[in-house]
C-alpha cells in the first residue's frame, strides 16, 4: 500500500505539492485527476522515490522510501508517461533485465512473461530491436516489463498515451485484474473516463493540494451536481481555485 | 535481496550487448560516413606519428639541449593532458548523472544508489577519456621509437595510462555532484566556459612569447632556455598526478626501472584510496544530489539578491524583449523575418553546446592569429609571408566549414516536426531558407572577415593584398554558407531534434567532404595564381584564369545546391 504523511515539495519559491495526506490501501485501485501543474507528477516522482521531499514522508508497502529505498523499490513498479528502454536492445532483452535487476530466477521470468506477452500482443517484434517500435509498442513493453516481477505497488503516469483502443482495453484488464489480486495501483490521468471506469477511488490535486478524495459517487455527492465526472472536476477544481490567479508556468506537475 | 555486485554485472551486460549492436550497425550506416571516419582514424594517426618521429628528432639534434627539451614536453603534455581529462570528465559526468534518463529510470528500480553511481562513474571515465588517449597514442609511440625502447615500454605505459585516467575521472565526478548541488544546467554550462576561457587566457598570459635579438639567440642559447623553461615549470610540481605519469614513463624509457616502479605505486596507491573514497561513499550523496537537480531549485536560488532578481525578471512584459528590441533597429526587417531571425538566435544563444563549439573553434584561431606578431620578426622572408597567409585564408575556411556542417546544414532538418508552424506561415518556406542563409551568412561574414583581417594586419600585408584576402574569404563564406543550407535541404532528416546526429548522416558527410575539398582546390587555385609570386606578374592570363575558375567553383558549389535546395522546398510537402 501507498502512504503519503503530510507530503510537501517545493521547488524554489514554489510549493508543487503542499502537505498531502492519504493512504491507499493493498489491493485499491485509485486514480488521481488534476489540471496541468497540478502537483500529480511531483507526488509520483516522490512516491518513486526520485525527488526528495522538503516535508513529509512517503511509504511504498510499508516502507519509508527515503529511509529504506531499497525495500521500498523491490516492491515498487513505475511506468512514467514517456519511459526509457534500451534502443538496441530487443523487448525480450529488455524484460529478462528488468527481471535479473528484480533477482527473478529464469523460469519465473519465462513464466510469467508469456503471459504478459501474450496480452500485450508483444510476440512479433521480441526479437527486433526496441529502437524501431512505436510508441505504443514501446508503452506496452515498458508496462510488461514493469508487471514482470509481480510488484505489490504499481505506479503509472498517463498509462494510455500513444496506446490504441484494444491495447487500452488490455492495459485496464490486467491493472484491474491485478488489482482484484492485491496489487496497489496509484495512477494518474487526464482521461476522466479511465478514472471513472477503473478507480476504485480518486484523488483531485489541485495546486498541489488534494481537494477532494472517494469514491465516484462520494465526488459526486460533495460537489452536488449529480452528473458526469467531468462536472464534478471542473466544479471542484473552480471552487478550489486560488483567487489570486493561475499558479506560475514554472510549476511542475 | 539484489546485491551490488550482480546488480552492476547486469548493467554491464545490458551496456556491453547496445555497444556491441551499436557497432553492428555501422553496417547500415552511410558507406561514405564509414570510409571517411575510417579514413580520419588513420590518417591522424599515421600523419601525426609521423610529424610527431620528426619533430622529436628534430629537437633530440640539439647537442645537450635536446633530452632536456624532450622531457619537458613530455611533462607539459600530461599536464594539459590532465587538466582537458578533468574538464572533459566533469561535463560528461554532470550529464550522465542528471539529465541521462537511463539514471532515472534506474534510480527507480532495486538497485543500490551506490551501484548506479559507481556504473556511472566508470562509463563517465571511458567516454571522456578514450578520445585523449587515442589522440597521443601516436606520440607516445613515437618517443618510443626515437629512444629505440624495448616493448615493455609500450606495456608499461599503457598500464600508467590506465592508471592515470582515473584520478582526473574521480576528481570530476566528486565536483559534479557538489557542483549539482549549488548550480542548475545553465548556469554550470556558463561556470564550464567561463572557467575554460579563463585558463585559455591565463595560458596566452602566462605563455606569451617574448621578443628575442638574434644576438641572445647567437650567443645566448641557455639563457633564453631557462627562461623558456621557467614558465613550463608549473608541469613539474610534483603533486600533480601528470608529474607522477610522466615521470614513470620517462624513467622507464631511460632503464631506470626501480625509480619508474614507485612512480607506478604512486600512481596505483592514489588511485585505490580515491577509487574508494568515490565508490564507498558517495551514493547517498549522488542521490540527493539528483533529487536537487530534479527539484530545480539550487543553494543559489536561496540568496535574497537572486531571488529578488529573478522576481523581476519574473514580471511579464508583453513588448519586444532582449534581441527583439535590438532587431527593431533594423526597420527595412519585416516582422516576419525579424520573427525568424530572433527566433534561430534564441535557439542559438541557449543551446550552450553550438556557441561553446563556436567559441573555441574561432577561439583558438583568434589566439593562433594573434600570435602571429611575434612571428613578425623571423616572418621576413616574402615567400614565408605568402605560404603563412594562404594557409591562414585555408584555416579560416576550414574552421568556417566545420561550423557550416555542423550548424548551418542540420537548420532546416531542425525546424522537424515543427516545420508545419513556418512551412504553413504566410512568410513560405523558400523565404525561411533564404532567411536562414543570410542570417549564417552574415554572422559568419562577421567572424571570417575580423579574422583575415586581422592576420593580414598582423602579417604586416599591403592594401591590395588584405583586400585581396578580404574578397578571398567573402567568396568562401558565401560559398560554404549556401552549400551547408542547400545540402541541408535537400537531405533533411526530420526524425532526429538532435543537430549531431542529422550531420553524421549521408547529406552531412557529403557535405563536409565537398567543403574541404571546395577549400582545398580554392587555396591552391588562389596561391598558385597569385599576382605575388615571384615572375607572375608576366603571366596575368594565368591569375585571370584561377580566379576565374575560383569563382566557377564557387558558383558551381554554393549556387546550385543552394537553388536546388530552394527548388525543393518550393514544392514541399508538409
Amino acid at each position: 500500500m501507498i502512504e503519503l504523511i503530510g507530503l510537501v515539495k517545493r521547488f524554489g519559491d514554489l510549493t508543487a505539492v503542499d502537505g498531502i495526506d492519504l493512504t491507499v490501501h493493498k489491493g485499491e485501485f485509485f486514480g488521481v485527476l488534476g489540471p496541468n501543474a497540478a502537483g500529480k507528477t511531483t507526488t509520483i516522482r516522490i512516491i518513486a522515490g526520485l525527488i526528495k521531499p522538503t516535508a513529509g514522508c512517503a511509504r511504498v508497502a510499508g516502507y519509508d522510501v527515503q529511509k529504506d529505498p531499497l525495500e521500498a523499490r523491490k516492491r515498487l513498479a513505475y511506468v512514467p508517461d514517456f519511459p526509457f528502454l534500451y534502443d538496441k536492445l530487443t523487448p525480450w532483452e529488455f524484460m529478462r533485465f528488468t527481471g535479473q535487476l528484480f533477482q527473478m530466477s529464469n523460469a519465473d521470468m519465462e513464466n510469467r512473461a508469456k503471459e504478459l506477452i501474450e496480452r500485450f500482443h508483444l510476440a512479433p517484434y521480441l526479437t527486433k530491436p526496441i529502437e524501431g517500435l512505436s510508441h505504443g509498442t514501446r508503452q506496452r513493453v515498458a508496462i510488461a516489463s514493469a508487471l514482470l516481477h509481480d510488484p505489490e505497488v504499481f505506479v503509472i503516469d498517463e498509462p494510455m498515451v500513444g496506446l490504441d483502443p484494444q491495447h487500452t482495453r488490455v492495459v485496464k484488464d490486467i491493472l484491474k485484474e491485478r488489482s482484484r489480486n492485491g496489487m496497489t495501483v496509484f495512477l494518474s490521468t487526464h482521461q476522466l473516463s479511465v478514472a471513472e471506469e477503473m478507480a476504485d477511488r480518486i484523488g483531485i490535486i489541485h495546486q498541489g493540494r488534494l481537494i477532494a478524495v472517494g469514491t465516484r459517487d462520494q465526488l459526486r455527492d460533495r460537489d452536488g451536481s449529480g452528473g458526469a465526472l467531468e462536472e464534478t472536476f471542473l466544479s471542484l477544481t473552480s471552487e478550489a481555485a486560488d483567487p489570486s490567479g493561475n499558479r506560475s508556468p514554472e510549476t511542475r506537475e | 535481496m539484489t546485491s551490488a555486485p550482480s546488480a552492476f554485472r547486469i548493467l554491464l551486460g545490458v551496456h556491453r550487448r547496445q555497444i556491441w549492436r551499436a557497432v553492428l550497425a555501422i553496417r547500415d550506416q552511410s558507406r561514405l560516413l564509414t570510409g571517411l571516419i575510417g579514413f580520419f582514424m588513420i590518417g591522424y594517426a599515421a600523419l601525426s606519428f609521423a610529424l610527431f618521429r620528426t619533430g622529436l628528432r628534430f629537437i633530440g639534434s640539439f647537442p645537450g639541449l635536446g633530452s632536456v627539451l624532450t622531457e619537458r614536453l613530455m611533462f607539459l603534455l600530461f599536464a594539459f593532458l590532465f587538466f582537458m581529462l578533468f574538464f572533459s570528465n566533469l561535463v560528461i559526468s554532470y550529464t550522465n548523472f542528471f539529465r541521462h534518463r537511463e539514471t532515472q529510470f534506474l534510480m527507480t528500480m532495486p538497485i543500490p544508489f551506490q551501484t548506479i553511481f559507481t556504473f556511472k562513474c566508470l562509463e563517465s571515465t571511458l567516454l571522456a577519456s578514450w578520445a585523449f588517449l587515442y589522440l597521443i597514442a601516436p606520440l607516445l609511440a613515437a618517443y618510443g621509437l626515437a629512444h629505440k625502447v624495448d616493448w615493455d615500454f609500450y606495456f608499461i605505459t599503457v598500464v600508467l595510462l590506465t592508471l592515470f585516467i582515473f584520478l582526473p575521472a574521480f576528481g570530476a565526478a566528486w565536483c559534479a555532484i557538489h557542483l549539482a548541488r549549488f548550480l542548475d544546467r545553465r548556469r554550470f554550462q556558463l561556470l564550464i566556459v567561463a572557467s575554460s576561457a579563463a585558463l585559455i587566457i591565463g595560458a596566452i598570459f602566462w605563455l606569451k612569447p617574448e621578443p628575442l635579438s638574434d644576438d641572445m639567440l647567437e650567443t645566448r642559447v641557455l639563457a633564453v632556455l631557462d627562461r623558456l623553461l621557467e614558465k613550463t615549470q608549473f608541469a613539474q610540481f610534483p603533486w600533480l598526478p601528470s608529474y607522477w605519469l610522466s615521470s614513470g614513463v620517462l624513467q622507464w624509457a631511460e632503464g631506470a626501472r626501480s625509480t619508474a616502479a614507485f612512480f607506478l605505486l604512486i600512481l596505483l596507491s592514489n588511485v585505490l584510496f580515491f577509487g574508494f573514497w568515490t565508490f564507498t561513499g558517495t551514493g547517498q550523496l549522488f542521490y540527493a544530489a539528483t533529487s536537487e537537480v530534479q527539484s530545480r531549485g539550487s543553494a543559489l536560488a536561496r540568496w535574497d539578491g537572486l531571488r529578488r532578481w529573478r522576481e523581476r525578471r519574473a514580471k511579464f512584459d508583453f513588448g519586444a524583449r532582449g534581441i527583439e528590441s535590438l532587431l527593431v533597429l533594423f526597420p527595412w526587417m519585416s516582422g516576419d523575418v525579424r520573427a525568424l531571425v530572433a527566433k534561430d538566435i534564441r535557439m542559438f544563444w541557449r543551446d550552450t553546446a553550438q556557441w561553446g563549439q563556436t567559441l573555441v573553434l574561432f577561439g583558438l584561431l583568434g589566439v593562433y592569429v594573434i600570435n602571429l606578431r611575434h612571428f613578425s620578426q623571423q616572418l621576413t622572408n616574402p615567400f614565408w609571408v605568402h605560404l603563412v597567409s594562404y594557409l591562414n585564408l585555408g584555416a579560416c575556411s576550414l574552421n568556417l566549414a566545420t561550423l557550416t556542417t555542423r550548424f548551418v546544414f542540420p537548420q532546416f532538418s531542425l525546424e522537424g516536426k515543427r516545420v508545419w508552424i513556418i512551412g504553413l506561415a504566410p512568410i513560405g518556406l523558400p523565404r525561411v531558407v533564404q532567411i536562414k542563409y543570410r542570417l549564417a551568412t552574415f554572422a559568419s561574414l562577421g567572424i571570417t572577415i575580423t579574422l583575415m583581417a586581422v592576420s593580414c594586419s598582423m602579417l604586416k600585408m599591403s592594401p591590395d593584398k588584405t583586400a585581396f584576402f578580404l574578397a578571398a574569404v567573402s567568396v568562401m563564406t558565401l560559398t560554404l554558407n549556401a552549400m551547408a543550407l542547400g545540402l541541408g535541404t535537400l537531405y533533411p532528416n526530420f526524425k532526429e531534434d538532435n543537430p549531431s546526429k542529422i550531420v553524421s548522416g549521408f547529406g552531412g558527410t557529403f557535405c563536409l567532404i565537398l567543403s574541404f575539398l571546395y577549400i582545398v582546390a580554392s587555396v591552391v587555385l588562389l596561391a598558385t595564381g597569385s599576382p605575388w609570386l615571384r615572375g607572375m606578374a608576366d603571366h596575368p592570363w594565368w591569375t585571370a584564369t584561377a580566379w576565374a575558375a575560383q569563382i566557377a567553383l564557387s558558383i558551381c558549389l554554393g549556387w546550385i545546391p543552394y537553388r536546388l535546395g530552394m527548388r525543393k522546398v518550393a514544392h514541399f510537402e508538409l
